[in-house]
């Protein structure tokens, strides 16, 4: 059983026991003798439960309020429907109560008219009169009746008063002396042996020489006069009769006194009777107002309640709650089919709901899969919408650019030229491909960055949401920089190798024959013409030699490596390197700090490297140069390297070749092929190791190469290092 | 005899101070006599004397009826052990109009008694003579008793429609203090 309908019962409870105790009250009030002793309880137990019924309602008009002011859904109808039901029932009670208690304040004054009050007490003084005219003559009777006693003798007054009882009708005959003591009684129940005692002060009154005569009642009711006279004869006794009064009189002058006696009392207790009624009427009032407002609210609530509820769960649904659902009124009215209605369509919106939150799932995890597939891309990819915005980036467009994407995210295109001024021809390249509407377009961009050049191979192409509404633009670019520093590597290496294979061959010949025509000629010609031959023999020989170091060096570039692998001390290696190149003019300086550490190395192409390195640092420094070979322990990424250094302090390297000195055929120098680097740098790839060029800020230039360190070695090189 | 004197000495008779009591209804004098053939009775003054409410009220026919109550328990008895005695003593006091009369009726022994003023009935109201309380015998005599006195106007007997203005109403709660004292047998 829900809370509700236990509240209904109670107060349903409530309203019948008080009902039956107002109705026994109303019984009580009617003069029902068993029921007047539980008035005072009825009245007591009334009042309770109209304070409790009074409690209940106040504290549903309190819960009303409440809702009303946190203005809960339904609150103001229940409120407004609860004020209507309260005055409908209100007005007619309050008139009836109204007109009620006139009605019973004027009709219990009627009972009481002036006439009727002067004709009870005239019915009165009427009795008594009579009653007063038969006092007398029983006066007059009693006084003659102790005349006629002659004898005072013990035995003659006992006899005289018995036959005076008898002659005079009366009940009881006693006659006292003046002091009290009984002479004789006379009784006519002979079983009484007591006569009845005058009450006090009589007696004195009598003494005194005035007489008495009164009333009074006997044990079963009647009407008795009592006389007491004195003697007149001086004896010294004194006479008590009682009389019964005639019963006709009797019954007349009871039937009076009552009348007269009911009356009065009733009279008396005119305002104790309206105030009696007016409370049983105030209590009948209250409980029906009390009643009424509680059904007042109950009924408003009850029947406001399917509203309030779709109130309610309209709310839920605005926010977003579709699975609401209410409860089915059992009543099949218009409420019940607008609650029906309801559910069905918050059914039906929590399927479509569902629907659509799949279909966004779908849509998340292709994202997702797109997302996952673009990171893993190395291409950069880069979209654009239609005010060339940037909307999204990969990762790989990150690594490229050398910025963070996420950053311009939403901003110009344009604004990535203006921030990094390098990236500007690659931003050009694009906002000129879109401002001509260019469909689509492909180039490749070179940039000159921080670290050198960079070669993008790059496309554009408009985005369609729809066929042929562009929605924005795509592009796609590459970081071809290291491809075509390969391609480029491998054709001079072809170079290199037919040159070295279509030149070198024929120059042998020629040396030989020109040393031939010098040795047969020479001596048989003329001294003048000797000395040409000498000359141009020697000078054929000579650029023969040059010839053949050239193609030597293309020979080394380009000769396919066999790489005799050992491991190799790098510092003592260094060391015996540089020995080579003590004693010149120029000061070579070694610090070396990478003790006990060793790489996996061919010393002979090593060696070349050092050589390479050294003898370029030599002819930069000039005559006063200044060379340093420093060695270091490092660590990248958990992989041990030495890193290798040689610096001089000459003019440094070109800035604007810096990038490309690893090149063959780059050359700032007026001798030698340009392939000495070129050659350091193929020989270190090979060894699996990594070679750039810096120029130092306090002026001159460094070669720096790392070479993987050996794993046996690391444990002691890091130890020995730091 | 020793006996009766002594329960005399125990309960005496005594003259009350009238500070004590309500000024309504007071204990002139409250005595226990024991009597030859081993009954306790009960002797009592008690004076009575209406407001003007009552009064005016028992000349209107109103009839007041005043209950007496008597009591009487072991000294140390627990609170839910019944009384030895448990008395009452309901006595109806009204005015008869046409013979001017008081009236006092004992409503257990059904008596009349008519008096031609009202403080002659109050008088006889207030005489209690020789009230049998209990017989000695059924008492112990190791043990102190409490016996309990008191008077009251009964407002339930009144008419209906005067009650619940008479429960609100002072003048209508007439009563006596209680009169209390301890006896040994």
């Amino acid at each position: 059983m829900n809370s509700r309908r236990l509240d209904v019962l109670a107060a349903g409870m409530l309203v019948i026991l008080l009902l039956t105790s107002l109705h026994m009250i109303s019984a009580a009030v009617q003069r029902s003798e068993e029921l007047g002793r539980w008035f005072i309880p009825l009245l007591l137990f009334t009042v309770v439960g109209l304070v409790l019924l009074f409690v209940l309602v106040g504290w549903n008009l309190w819960q009303l309020l409440r809702d009303y002011r946190r203005r809960v859904a339904g609150s103001r109808l229940s409120a407004r429907l609860s004020v209507l039901f309260l005055v409908l029932a209100l007005v007619p009670v309050s008139v009836v109560y109204f007109y009620s208690t006139r009605f019973l304040s004027s009709g219990i004054d009627s009972w009481f008219d002036l006439q009727v009050d002067s004709a009870m007490e005239d019915a009165l003084m009427l009795s008594k009169a009579s009653l007063d005219l038969h006092k007398r003559e029983r006066l007059k009777l009693s006084e003659s009746m102790l005349d006629s006693i002659e004898d005072t003798s013990q035995t003659a007054i006992a006899l005289a008063a018995n036959e005076l009882r008898s002659s005079s009708g009366a009940s009881e005959i006693t006659l006292f002396s003046l002091q009290g003591s009984v002479l004789a009684l006379s009784n006519a129940n002979p079983d009484v042996l007591l006569p009845t005692p005058p009450e006090s002060g009589t007696v004195q009154q009598v003494v005194a020489g005035d007489n008495y005569v009164g009333m009074t009642t006997a044990q079963d009711g009647r009407l008795l006069v009592r006389c007491l006279v004195l003697d007149k004869r001086q004896r010294g006794i004194i006479l008590q009769a009682l009389y019964p009064v005639p019963q006709s009189l009797g019954d007349l002058s009871q039937k009076v006194q009552r009348a007269y006696e009911l009356y009065r009392t009733r009279a008396y207790m005119r305002s104790q009777i309206k105030f009696s009624f007016a409370l049983s009427l105030a209590l009948v009032l209250m409980l029906s107002v009390f009643a009424a407002a509680w059904a007042a609210v109950y009924t408003a609530r009850r029947l406001v309640q399917p509203i309030s509820d779709i109130a309610e769960a309209t709310r839920a649904v605005a926010e977003g709650d579709y699975d609401k659902q209410l409860p089915t009124p059992r009543v099949e009215d218009e409420l019940g089919f607008l609650v029906s209605s309801f559910n069905a369509m918050t059914r039906r919106i929590a399927g479509a709901r569902n629907a659509l939150e799949d279909s966004r799932r779908a849509l998340q995890n292709q994202h997702n899969y797109l997302e996952t597939v673009l990171g893993g891309l190395s291409t950069g990819v880069m979209a654009l919408d239609a005010e060339s915005r940037v909307t999204t980036a990969n990762r790989a467009a990150d690594q490229i650019l050398g910025m963070a994407m996420d950053e311009l995210q939403g901003q110009p295109l344009s604004a990535l030229g203006e921030h990094h001024e390098s990236l500007r021809p690659f931003v050009d390249w694009i906002v000129d491909g879109l401002a001509r509407h260019a469909r689509e377009g492909r180039a490749e961009i070179t940039l000159y960055r921080g670290g050198g050049r960079q070669i993008l191979l790059c496309r554009h192409s408009p985005l369609e949401a729809e066929k042929g509404i562009a929605t924005g633009s795509l592009l796609v670019f590459d970081d071809v920089t290291e491809l075509v520093r390969a391609q480029r590597d491998a054709a001079w290496g072809e170079v290199a190798r037919r040159l070295a294979h279509e030149i070198k061959n024929p120059l042998t010949p020629i040396q030989l024959s020109a040393e031939r025509l010098r040795h047969k000629y020479l001596g048989k010609m003329a001294p003048e013409d000797g000395r040409v031959l000498d000359r141009a023999t020697h000078t054929i020989v000579q650029q023969v030699e040059a010839m053949k170091a050239m193609v030597n060096d293309f020979s080394d570039y380009a000769k396919p490596s066999k790489l005799q692998l050992e491991p190799l001390r790098v510092d003592d290696f260094l060391s015996e390197v540089a020995e080579l190149y003590e004693g010149g003019s120029q000061q070579l300086v070694m610090q070396l700090d990478a003790p006990g550490l060793t790489v996996e190395a061919d010393p002979v192409r090593l060696r070349q490297v050092l050589h390479n390195l050294l003898k370029n640092a030599l002819e930069a420094g000039g005559e006063n140069g200044r060379i340093l070979v420093n060695s270091r322990a490092g660590e990248e990424e958990n992989n041990i390297f030495v890193e290798i250094a040689v610096s001089d302090n000459g003019p440094g390297f070109d800035p604007e070749l810096i990038a490309q000195v690893f090149e063959p055929y780059v050359t700032s120098k007026t001798k030698g092929t340009g392939l000495g680097l070129a050659i350091v740098k193929r020989i270190v790839a090979e060894h699996g190791g990594v070679v750039h060029a810096e120029n130092l800020p306090e002026g001159g230039g460094r070669v720096v190469l790392r070479l993987p360190a050996m794993a046996q070695t690391v444990g002691a090189a890091v130890k020995a290092g730091g | 005899m020793s006996r009766i004197t002594s329960i005399i000495a125990v309960v005496a008779l005594l003259v009350l101070s009238p500070a004590l009591f309500a000024d309504e209804v007071e204990f002139r004098r409250v005595g226990l006599t024991l009597s030859e053939g081993g009954l306790i009775l009960l002797d009592a003054d008690i004076s009575y004397e209406l407001n003007a409410t009552v009064a005016e009220a028992l000349e209107n026919g109103v009839p007041l009826t005043f209950e007496t109550h008597l009591q009487m328990r072991r000294a140390d008895a627990w609170i839910w052990e019944s009384d030895i005695v448990d008395r009452r003593l309901r006595t109806v006091l009204l005015y008869r109009p046409l013979s001017g009369m008081y009236e006092l009726r004992n409503l257990q022994g059904d008596e009349h008694l008519s008096f031609a003023t009202r403080a002659a009935a109050l008088r006889t109201l207030g005489k209690i003579v020789a009230m049998p309380v209990i017989e000695r015998s059924s008492l112990n005599v190791d043990e102190d008793y409490l016996v309990r006195l008191d008077v009251s106007l009964d407002i339930e007997s009144l008419p209906l429609p005067m009650r619940p203005g008479a429960y609100l109403d002072r003048d209508w709660w007439v009563s006596s203090e209680p009169w209390e004292w301890r006896l040994r047998p």
